[in-house]
């Protein structure tokens, strides 16, 4: 479903490197872009993939690579590249159990710090997490549209039991629409002209009538490198604060609040399935709990977590790591709250476990 | 390690798995090549008397689970990183007989640069290349050395030079190189083959000794899975397809 959100998003360019549990987003865009005027290539490792992808976007094309862990551990230094040069890219991260190789055919939410904090210098990147096949569809749209109108790689971030599990849909429901595109430059701005830090440039593409320089190396609003003068300074500034100012339009959650609740379990991805399961079963048995899954995990989406937090005594938050990595993002924004985890490696958190977590708490 | 039987109802035994291989089943598809290469590897190294001695490096890939049969010290690399951990080991214990095993994705995509650096830098270990033309592990995607024309899954009309660029002979490339000392390309498709790959681990093992450069042998291989065909039809369908690419023989041997 990956494929056929990214598809209708209008990407129409693909490159990727065979990792089990991300072949098969390889094989589906292998499948589909040739039939509809784009082009899938296979690269000889994860670096050329995602430098594949960024060439064509450069261009101006909607483009996309899919990898899982030990790929994406390669394919950072582009990343930041992507992030630096003000390049859409989307990246679909679909996680396997890590450290290292790790465990292929196994699910995990391990990467979840790994993709959001992959930049030197503390720059968000926009990451989603889609917890079902229809929001596999409808999230890499919004995956698309965020990265070519702010001008950004975005982290379409799932897992193995997300990614490779058979679920029927109901294809009349899936939305119509294709991905906004890039704003465009201005003839004769500067390539990254911004009046405000949270401006977004216009797109200049490579190969048009005027010239165009990009630089991974810090740069002023010319993209000429330049060390650190002030102008230097302003758009390293201006590449955060073009996220951080709109915050707001980012956050993508779904809330399911009960009143009169003490406890609220927030939870994401393929754990906030089971999560959902643990809450309905819990209201079943007459307890009251609130409920939030998160599918905008990064910038993090503070007022919906804050509104759900109002006469919330506890917090858990179920999630597939060994430490609790989302938590300890959320943790500052839970103040006063007890916060617990229910953590699990090497396989999935069932209802019950998240059931039992909520129990403990009455 | 397992019990060895030395006679079965009174019978000689003439033949018998070497005691460096582990009582283990293989997990590789039936008519594979990979469990060919490993007993051979086992073999020479049982017949040098070298278990204590030896050190294997393996790929991510099929063989990633090499460790399991093959009763030496047995490291795993990242993907593509086997030759750079090999000669780490190398340089550390020089008295070692030290070997990388890839597959052609890791040796020869991902891993091309460490592959071409090792030979370069002349490391004195060999360098066991399996190449069946395909990803097996992953499901049967194109590799570098995939034929033109072939079939896969990421080429499901058929390889095309004018997008996928041509198969890469990696054996061809390295053997140019002043640091390669022993470069040769085998098969274990029928049972001459089988003896002459062994004969190959041997000659590479005994040079590894004289500290002159690297040693790197190519085995065409097979992926009934990943070909979609039975072994035999494998065997045959790489002698007719994959040698006129990839033609068996050496292409470098010691002057000295």
């Amino acid at each position: 479903m990956i494929v056929e959100g990214a598809v209708q998003a209008g990407c129409k360019f693909f490159a990727g490197y065979p990792i089990t549990p991300a072949t098969g987003i390889f094989k589906g865009m292998v499948d589909m872009l040739p039939g509809r005027g784009g082009l899938a290539l296979s690269a000889p490792d994860e670096i050329s993939a995602i430098a594949y992808a960024i060439g064509a976007s450069l261009r101006g094309l909607k483009a996309m690579t899919a990898t899982s862990g030990p790929g994406w551990a390669l394919m950072t230094e582009s990343v930041q590249f992507a992030l630096m040069t003000e390049t859409p890219l989307v990246i679909a991260l679909v996680q396997r159990l890590g450290p290292s190789t790790g465990g292929a055919t196994q699910g995990a939410q391990g990467d979840v710090l790994l993709a959001e904090y992959c930049t030197s210098g503390g720059y968000t990147i926009p990451v989603l997490c889609p917890a079902t096949a229809m929001e596999c569809y409808s999230l890499a749209i919004l995956a698309f549209t965020w990265a070519e109108v702010y001008r950004t790689p975005v982290v379409l971030l799932t897992d193995k039991e997300i990614a490779m599990t058979s679920e029927r849909i109901d294809d009349h429901a899936l939305c119509p629409m294709t991905a906004q595109d890039r704003p465009t430059a201005k003839a004769g701005s500067a390539a990254y002209a911004f009046e405000f830090p949270q401006e977004i440039p216009g797109f200049r593409p490579v190969g048009g009538y005027e010239k165009v320089t990009v630089t991974g190396s810090a740069h002023d609003k010319q993209g000429r490198l330049q060390k650190n003068s002030p102008e230097t300074v302003q758009v390293l500034r201006h590449l955060e604060e073009k996220i951080r100012w709109r915050e707001q339009d980012f956050s993508v959650v779904e809330s399911d609040l009960q009143a009169g609740a003490e406890t609220l379990v927030v939870s994401y991805g393929v754990t906030s399935r089971a999560a959902l399961q643990a809450v309905v079963r819990a209201r079943a048995e007459g307890t009251a709990v609130s409920f939030l899954a998160i599918k905008s995990l990064f910038p993090v989406p503070k007022k919906a977590i804050v509104k759900a937090l109002a006469g919330i005594r506890t917090v858990i938050v179920p999630e597939e790591n060994l430490t609790g990595l989302y938590r300890s993002v959320l943790s500052s924004l839970f103040h006063g709250a007890d916060v617990r985890g229910v953590n699990k490696v090497g396989s999935m958190i069932t209802p019950g476990e998240i059931l039992e977590a909520v129990k403990e708490v009455q | 390690m397992g019990h060895v039987a030395t006679s079965i109802d009174g019978m000689e035994l003439v033949y018998e798995r070497p005691r460096t291989l582990t009582d283990t089943p293989m997990h590789y598809c039936p008519g594979c090549g990979h469990g060919v290469v490993h007993r051979l590897l086992m073999e020479v190294v049982q017949e040098m008397g070298i278990q204590e001695k030896t050190v294997g490096v393996a790929p991510v890939g099929c063989s990633v689970f090499a460790y399991n049969y093959m009763d030496i010290d047995m490291q795993e690399a990242a993907h593509g990183r086997a030759s750079a951990v090999a000669t780490g080991i190398k340089r550390i214990l020089p008295d070692r007989f030290v070997f990388s095993y890839q597959g052609d994705g890791d040796l020869a995509a991902i891993g091309t640069a460490e592959t071409i650096h090792t030979v370069n830098r002349g490391e004195n270990i060999l360098v066991v290349f399996i190449n069946n033309a395909i990803y097996g592990m992953t499901g049967g995607q194109m590799a570098p050395t995939t034929l033109l024309g072939m079939v896969t899954s990421t080429t499901p009309l058929g390889r095309d030079a004018a997008v996928m660029g041509f198969p890469l002979k990696m054996t061809e490339l390295v053997a140019q190189l002043p640091g390669a000392y022993y470069v040769t390309r085998q098969s274990v498709h029928t049972a001459t083959a089988v003896r002459k790959l062994k004969k190959a681990i041997r000659n590479s093992l005994e040079y590894q000794k004289r500290n002159k450069g690297t040693c790197f042998i190519e085995v065409v291989s097979n992926c009934p899975s990943g070909w979609k065909m039975t072994p035999k039809e494998s065997n045959d369908w790489l002698e007719k397809n994959m040698f006129p690419l990839y033609p068996p023989g050496d292409l470098k041997v010691p002057r000295d």
